[in-house]
């Protein structure tokens, strides 16, 4: 199939022209020799890749440099029809220095472009025109003015497109070739043509500005900042509850249907334990990821994830972190495996280096059941101050906090530990703070189903081999009976490391087999206390571990061991992926893993 | 003096990158509007020495001390 590549400047709308131009077929592009994934969608009878924003075709992060070497290869990719450059009206001038890099990269190579003059809706409403005949006379290459939010100009866009992309000639580039110092060109050439067409800049900013005026004041933007982030937690957990239930009771409905169709026996016991009861459980936390993926996906549209990163820099440096930091911090609460990603957006390769070996610390939606069970046996469910503060919550917010004040911590020893010598090639902290724009439901939705599926696709077959193997384990050899099983023999053996901390050795497998994914550990115990479907009644399992007699103290440690502790192997391979060093994915593996240890039993002899 | 010197809603323009920073880092700021003889507007300072806003051309900016004392403005 023919493609069509789309490029520009970040915060160009070039999502949202993405999503209006191939709808709901997505899928995720390949490039042969690239390795970071692009969006790619059908439009018409080619295919449309969607490449990440850059500002420039000279890079200087390392997220940017893997994105202008995608680009490399796209344009001397002999199926790559067509280029279009996506262009922000309000924004001209910058675009255009862009833009025009693109040009001449494009032109090396052959290739046709066609410029997508976007946000004109926004023009309009200054009534502010651009002559596009003009520009693409000046520009020597087609220029179509539309909004991909208003959908002016669309549909004559796409039916262009599809003619441009059919016969490419007609849209070669008819300017003349630069060979030397084209930034510089594209710059000075940028500002003339702005001068002519763009509209004036401070009546564009004016609305930003004001905004900005009060939502960057140190008082009362601090305040908004801080009322955001309760909201952004409290909706974890009441917006998603009520879809985790359905999922919850989606897996037991299914579970019992499956029973009743089978005869009593190894095979339904393996399905009903391993596969609904271990496996369906992890489910249940799907619908969390989502809905922290379109928060932090609406707060990332609106323009608000900028200021966010911007108020934050100043005492995230105080750590050693930058403002950008704050992004991976955040998501890092759903799962750290796209948090570790996110990282790539920091400017300073040490910077980069810390927060993504201090994103594990967050803690991420897998830690949820563990905190949820532990909790459910050992606080009452009391309220206080006209229920505005639930015990059970508050203890909850103590979990999440003593997360983030590990991250700082183990941040600043890092920083202090690594030598001046990194601190040379550190990048400053330079961010644009897009104007701010109400965001558009279509990319959000698809980024939020995405974020459902992919954290499916990651974490399914791993979690589905622990389930089964500590069922076989732990269902012979004596069919069920788990005391004389050999999962017991096991964990016998494996008793002694945990045994100083008060838990027998159901929580010692347990806590070892979590070391895969941290979420089977409720999984496991269930199991291991025989209650059929354990996660699906943790207040049955939590009266259970009651009635088993254990300690407060134990617990204590317990959770505090799951606050540190780097228990899931998909982070792990993550970070070896990103940092391509043993040191820093084992290595922390390993560290956090001892850190946690030595915490949670000093705690417990403190407490005894 | 430096762009971290210049007060609220002063403006100024931009007369030279400091030669201290890598010719990447310049070209970047070249593209992003820091070309001498440019002027900009600062809008805002934030508490205890944070990072400033400010606005050249069609952009808003947010830049650390670091990155401010090196450019040079009047
Ligand atoms: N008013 C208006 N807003 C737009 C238009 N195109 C995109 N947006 C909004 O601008 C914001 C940034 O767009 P996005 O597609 O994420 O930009 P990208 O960073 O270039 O992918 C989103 O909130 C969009 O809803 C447009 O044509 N008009």
């Amino acid at each position: 199939m023919k493609r069509i590549i789309l490029v520009g400047k970040p915060n160009s709308g070039k999502s949202l022209l993405f999503n209006q131009l191939t709808g709901l077929k997505q899928k995720v592009a390949n490039f042969p020799g690239v390795t970071v994934e692009l969006k790619s969608g059908k439009f018409e009878e080619f295919e449309l890749v969607d490449f990440p924003g850059t500002y420039s075709l000279s890079s200087i992060s390392t997220d940017e440099s893997i994105a202008i070497n995608q680009l490399h290869a796209a344009m001397s990719d002999k199926n790559t029809c067509l280029v279009v450059c996506n262009l922000d009206a309000t924004k001209l001038e910058r675009s255009l220095v862009f833009a025009l890099q693109v040009q001449q990269l494009a032109k090396q190579h052959n290739k046709s472009v066609v410029f997508s003059l976007n946000m004109v809706d926004q023009l309009t409403r200054f009534s502010h025109q651009i002559d596009t005949k003009k520009l693409s006379s000046q520009l020597g290459s087609p220029v179509y003015a539309l909004s991909a939010k208003s959908l002016e100009g669309l549909s004559e866009f796409s039916s262009a497109l599809k003619e441009h992309a059919k016969h490419p000639e007609t849209a070669v580039i008819q300017c003349p070739t630069i060979d030397n110092d084209q930034s510089a060109r594209a710059v000075k050439f940028a500002k003339e043509l702005a001068k002519e067409h763009a509209i004036n800049q401070d009546i564009a900013l004016k609305q930003q500005n004001s905004l900005d005026s009060f939502l960057l004041n140190s008082v009362a933007g601090g305040i908004v900042f801080l009322a955001i982030m309760f909201f952004l937690f409290q909706s974890i957990f009441t917006w998603a509850a009520p879809l985790m239930d359905a999922v919850e009771s989606g897996v037991g409905f299914l579970g019992e249907l499956v029973a009743s169709q089978l005869s009593v026996g190894v095979v339904n016991d393996f399905l009903q334990d391993a596969i609904f009861g271990g496996f369906g459980a992890f489910l249940v936390f799907v619908p969390q990821i989502m809905v922290l993926t379109l928060i932090i996906g609406l707060l990332e549209d609106s323009g608000y994830l900028a200021r966010a990163a911007l108020i934050c820099h100043k005492p995230l440096s105080l750590f050693g972190l930058s403002g950008r930091s704050f992004i991976p911090y955040l998501s890092g609460h759903a799962c750290a495996i796209p948090a570790i990603l996110a990282a790539r957006t920091i400017e300073s390769p040490r910077k980069r280096l810390i927060t993504m070996v201090t994103v594990p610390l967050m803690s991420c939606s897998a830690r949820l059941p563990v905190y949820a069970l532990l909790i459910a046996v050992f606080v009452p469910n009391e309220s206080y101050f006209y229920g505005w503060v639930n015990l059970q919550g508050a203890v909850f917010f103590c979990l999440y906090f003593g997360g983030i004040c590990m991250a700082l911590i183990v941040s600043k020893l890092l920083n202090t530990w690594m030598t001046a010598k990194d601190a040379a090639t550190d990048l400053p902290f330079i961010l644009e703070l897009p104007s701010y724009r109400l965001p558009h439901w279509r990319p959000l939705m698809y980024k939020t189903i995405n974020s459902g599926k992919q954290f499916i696709y990651r974490a399914a077959p791993i979690i589905f081999m622990v389930s089964v193997i500590i069922w076989v384990l732990g269902y012979f050899p004596n069919n069920g009976d788990l005391g004389s099983s050999y999962l017991a023999y096991l964990g016998k053996v494996l008793d002694p490391i945990f045994a100083p901390m008060g838990l027998d050795w159901r929580y010692t497998v347990a806590i070892l087999v979590s070391f895969l994914a941290r979420e089977v550990f409720v999984g496991v115990l269930g199991t291991l206390f025989s209650i059929e479907n354990a996660d699906e009644n943790i207040n049955g399992l939590a009266q259970q571990i009651q009635a088993d007699g254990l300690t407060l103290a134990s617990a204590i440690a317990l959770l505090i061991f799951y606050v540190i502790a780097l228990q899931c192997v998909a982070t792990v391979a993550t970070l070896k992926g990103e940092t391509s060093k043993n040191r820093y994915s084992w290595g922390i593996f390993v560290f956090y893993g001892v850190l946690a240890y030595c915490l949670s039993m000093t705690v417990y002899f403190i407490i005894t | 003096m430096t762009l971290w010197e210049l007060p609220k809603k002063k403006q100024a323009r931009v007369t030279k990158l400091d030669d201290s920073m890598t010719s990447v880092l310049k070209v970047r700021l070249n593209e992003m509007g820091f070309v001498p003889g440019e002027l900009l507007t600062c809008m805002k300072r934030t508490a205890f020495n944070g990072p400033l806003v400010i606005q050249i051309q069609d952009c808003v900016y947010t830049l650390d001390r670091q990155l401010a004392e090196n450019i040079a403005v009047e």
